[in-house]
């Protein structure tokens, strides 16, 4: 599981997409992450997920998140990428079925 | 450069605290564009000798006004902007995101200079408005 804080913005997606690639690469492709104590994702915040799901799918995977607040629900909804990363309603029902 | 993000968030950080009485959905979305037009000049906008901008907001009664204005090449135009790409597209969504998040997005190039205008209408006041039926 990656639990991230602060802003999930430009100075920060490159960091999340590298910590993902190197979990799935280490052989842990079912990966959890918690936004709780995200307050604030833009559009390379999306990317850097979209990336983390495709590569964790690649290893035999998934992607999932769970903690989000108000904006980033919105962000997903205008952007219609709810459907794709589907917010869980806590780190355990994340894991559902893992 | 794009670390001048966090200081532009941390501005806008400041306004909350501030201004107790703009609404957070109102002033996150507008973050959100403020954001995401940034992004798109830090990325796209390549000068010599780097971007230099200017941002400044006002908070007015019904409506949050912002006025960036940068040094970066010409903006594509974006009165045609609809969102096209690729569910799994890991970038592109970013201009179309702003454009969604505010109410009116005005852009100007004059001489060597990009002015854009960020508007989002306060929703909480509309709200109160349809309420009380003023």
């Amino acid at each position: 599981m990656l639990r991230l804080d602060g802003r999930l913005n430009l100075v920060s997606a490159p960091r999340l997409k590298v910590a993902i690639d190197q979990a799935v690469d280490r052989g842990r492709p079912r990966v959890v992450v918690d936004l709780g104590a995200v307050s604030f994702m833009d559009s390379s915040g999306l990317g850097a997920l979209i990336a983390g799901l495709k590569k964790a799918r690649q290893g035999g995977g998934d992607l999932r998140i769970t903690g989000v607040n108000q904006q980033v629900a919105t962000v997903l909804q205008l952007t219609n990428l709810d459907r794709v990363l589907r917010a869980h309603s806590s780190v355990e029902a994340a894991k559902d079925g893992w | 450069m794009p670390e001048s993000i966090d200081r532009l968030q941390n501005l806008l950080a400041q306004v909350r605290v501030d201004h107790p009485d703009i609404e957070e959905t109102d002033l996150s979305m507008f973050e959100t564009a403020v954001v995401e037009i940034h992004g798109n000049v830090v990325e796209h906008g390549t000068a010599p000798g780097g971007v230099v901008y200017a941002f400044e907001l006002e908070g007015r009664s019904d409506r949050l006004v912002g006025m960036l204005a940068d040094t970066g090449s010409a903006a594509p135009d974006l009165s045609q902007l609809h969102q096209s790409v690729d569910e799994m597209a890991e970038s592109g969504r970013g201009l179309w995101l702003a454009k969604a998040t505010l109410d009116e997005l005005g852009y100007a190039r004059i001489g060597n200079r990009n002015t854009r205008k960020l508007v989002r209408t306060r929703r909480d006041l509309t709200a109160l408005r349809a309420g009380t039926g003023a």
